[in-house]
């Protein structure tokens, strides 16, 4: 297949998993509002089939382009909801626990839905961002956000949990605030070990293409807030007397940090990340 | 640790504060920006320059006071339950943060054991036992270890870096700021693609230590720094350099090349100078927006120079390569435009301790969160099994699976 086809296919295959996905989280809807069970595992199946059809999207953009396709807006954004959807998958399937797909899917949809409002052109790299460390960095990055949006959506549960009276259909389906506190803490373990992996190999990449490999430039400077909200949630959550809750609140502003690393940086500060 | 939350979120707030001013600009600037009570309080803050400020670096500090005291404080303890966590007879006479209600029988109870991934059994007088991943206790320890050294290794870093650029064409030798050490550039070349996008720009150097007569050679491109006499050589950026050519009454008098920013003075008048201000390759003159150019290929050249008599500016224009400047006798061309090279030096010893404490912090968060200490053990009452377990930091988790194995036996008998 030569390139043209080989991106074009990826372009379909793109939309139809932003479809799949959407019907994924129309389903976990449904099963979560109307007590449904079959609907979050057909959900289940359809965010299974979205992520396999998503994983081969990205493998042909990938030999389309002659690279990895993470160095621009949209590569990083699609990405990124691929690296939601496995570690969301895998959360799903190891706690068994369909009712993380009601709360994760839409951020999910959000991110991909952000990727399909961007320019899809493949553009040639410019000699900076032709690095091993640049895929190395990206590739660490796109499982720890995933794993915070993971980490996200249910310590959101915990909240609404928190505030929400024990219903029948609560304790049905979302699991008590202990086993929540736990899953999120193992979301957020996963995504502070890859987040920690993204830094330093962003700085090994730096240190090579820019002769510096810290210069407080803001997005180097807001993926070490993250970093340090992640850890105060850790020391937050050690604390018998301050558990659950305030980490909850720390997890959720996190995620806005992540996502505010992510976008509001590219757009509201300037810095040598601007391009990606 | 209640101290070590503030600071982390003092940190927070500084970090992301600073990312929010512009940084490094002068009272006039942020004057300009904001007010001039902001401006002046941005100034008497240091909000400026945040990262480098006082009371910055003196959190920095606490904090690190703060982990080296965490650290010594829990070494003993750390190594007394890493000592402890292994020895059965801790536990067996107990009962775990997690038991069994239904005893098992023996062959059962080992199917447990194997079940949550305990391979190595250790047997009793009356008991079975086993415990795994003791190294995890030493996660969070070995994590504050890690940003301790990596602190550190930045901060001296910060202080003791040396960084030089030298800019130049192919053939030229500068001196590396005031070190012994002499740069030439051998050769400078720009690969292009297909579509004319730049894929690399390599320099080929030579470094010749002036104090002892040696030399090496190396290739510099962009992400491929060289290594030479423990500095690394950074192909940083590149710019445009050309010949000037001036002759007085028609006869030509010298001709030498030099780079956007450089100028010549000429020679049997040293008074007056022609300065090159900047090059354009596909000139283009934009009636809005001054001169510009059109791309990056060599279409159009022209050349914008200013000429000064006596510290004095004369003139300022742009000329092409097919025009002439006149000064009195003398006659001023531009030719052969090319690019010149721009070379970062940066020496850093300390680099390499900010790497350890990375990888060592790595270490640690590995060790904190997937080598958890979990420890299980069956205690024998009339040929029955009943089973214990416990791991500190699996939590509900833990349990839910120590039951899931447990409960998976009950049922079959
Ligand atoms: C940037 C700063 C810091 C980071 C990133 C950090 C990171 C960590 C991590 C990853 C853990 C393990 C948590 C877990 O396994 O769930 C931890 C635990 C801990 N940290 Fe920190 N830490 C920092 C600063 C500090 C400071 C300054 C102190 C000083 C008092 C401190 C005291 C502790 C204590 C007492 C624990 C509990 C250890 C345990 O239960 O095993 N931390 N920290």
């Amino acid at each position: 297949m030569g390139k043209e086809q080989l991106l074009s296919l990826e372009n379909n295959l793109f939309t139809i998993t932003m479809l799949l996905y959407f019907a994924a989280m129309v389903l976990y809807f449904i099963f979560f509002a109307m007590k449904k069970e079959n609907m979050a595992k057909i959900g289940n199946r359809l965010l299974l089939v979205g992520f396999i059809l998503h994983s081969i999207a990205l493998i042909a953009r990938g030999i389309g382009a002659g690279r990895l396709p993470m160095t621009n807006q949209y590569e990083f954004a699609t990405s990124f909801a691929w690296g939601l959807c496995l570690v969301l998958l895998v959360f799903i399937h190891r706690y068994h626990f369909q009712a993380l797909g009601t709360f994760a899917t839409p951020v999910m949809f959000l991110i991909i839905g952000y990727a399909a409002m961007q320019n899809k052109d493949v553009r040639e790299l410019m000699p900076a961002l032709r690095s091993n460390w640049l895929g190395f960095h990206v590739s660490t990055a796109i499982i720890a956000y995933g794993a915070f949006g993971v980490s996200f959506a249910v310590s959101l549960m915990f909240l609404i949990r928190d505030k929400m009276s024990d219903t029948a259909f609560m304790t049905r389906h979302i699991p008590p605030k202990e086993n929540l506190d736990m899953i999120s803490y193992r979301a957020v373990s996963l995504g502070l070990l890859f987040l920690s992996f993204t830094i330093i190999t962003g700085a090994i990449w730096a240190e090579r293409a820019w002769g510096s490999y810290w210069s407080w430039d803001p997005k180097e400077t807001w993926s070490l807030v993250t970093w340090l909200i992640y850890a105060l949630y850790l020391h937050l959550r050690i604390r018998r007397d301050w558990h659950g809750r305030s980490a909850a609140i720390f997890a959720v502003i996190g995620f806005i940090a992540v996502i505010f690393t992510y976008i509001g940086v590219n757009t509201f500060l300037p810095g040598i990340h601007s391009y990606a | 640790m209640q101290f070590a939350l503030i600071l982390l979120l003092l940190l927070v707030l500084a970090c992301a504060g600073g990312s929010f001013i512009t940084q490094g600009q002068t009272y006039e600037w942020y004057a300009a920006q904001y007010s001039e009570r902001a401006a002046g309080a941005i100034i008497a803050l240091g909000l400026d320059h945040v990262y480098q400020c006082w009371w910055f670096v003196a959190i920095t500090a606490f904090l690190c006071l703060n982990l080296i005291a965490c650290n010594l404080v829990r070494l003993p303890s750390l190594l007394k339950r890493y000592r402890q966590a292994g020895e059965a007879e801790r536990y067996v006479h107990t009962a775990g943060a997690v038991s069994a209600e239904e005893p098992l029988d023996e062959e059962q109870a080992r199917k447990v054991f194997s079940d949550l991934g305990f391979r190595q059994i250790t047997q009793g007088e009356g008991f079975l036992f086993a415990a795994r991943n003791r190294a995890g206790f030493w996660g969070a320890w070995v994590c504050h270890l890690g940003i301790l050294i990596l602190i550190i290794g930045f901060g001296f870093g910060q202080m003791a870096k040396e960084t030089y650029m030298v800019y130049g064409l192919p053939g030229q030798s500068k001196a590396i700021g005031d070190t012994s050490y002499i740069l030439t550039i051998d050769d400078f070349s720009i690969g292009l693609r297909e579509d004319d996008t730049v894929e690399q720009y390599t320099s080929r150097l030579t470094v010749h230590n002036a104090s002892d007569g040696t030399s090496q050679s190396a290739e510099a491109s962009v992400n491929a720094p060289a290594d030479m006499y423990g500095m690394r050589f950074y192909q940083n950026s590149t710019g445009w350099a050309a010949r000037v050519n001036i002759t007085e009454n028609g006869e030509p008098l010298q001709s030498e090349v030099i780079c956007v920013g450089e100028y010549v003075s000429v020679e049997d008048k040293p008074d007056l100078v022609v300065y090159l201000n900047a090059f354009y390759p596909d000139y283009y003159l934009d009636p809005g927006q001054g001169p510009m150019s059109l791309s990056s290929k060599i279409n159009n050249p022209a050349y914008l120079y200013s000429v000064f008599y006596m510290g004095q500016m004369l003139g300022m224009n742009a000329l092409l390569e097919t025009e002439e400047l006149t000064i009195d006798e003398y006659t001023v061309t531009f030719s052969e435009p090319q690019n010149f090279t721009i070379i970062q030096i940066k020496k850093d010893p300390f680099t390499f301790l900010a790497l350890i404490g990375g990888l060592v912090t790595l270490l640690g968060l590995v060790l904190a969160f997937y080598i958890q200490y979990s420890a299980v053990w069956a205690v024998e009452e009339n040929g029955k099994w009943t089973m214990h377990g416990t791991s500190p930091k699996g939590g509900v988790l833990f349990r839910d699976r120590f039951l899931r194995a447990v409960t998976g036996k009950e049922q079959e008998n």
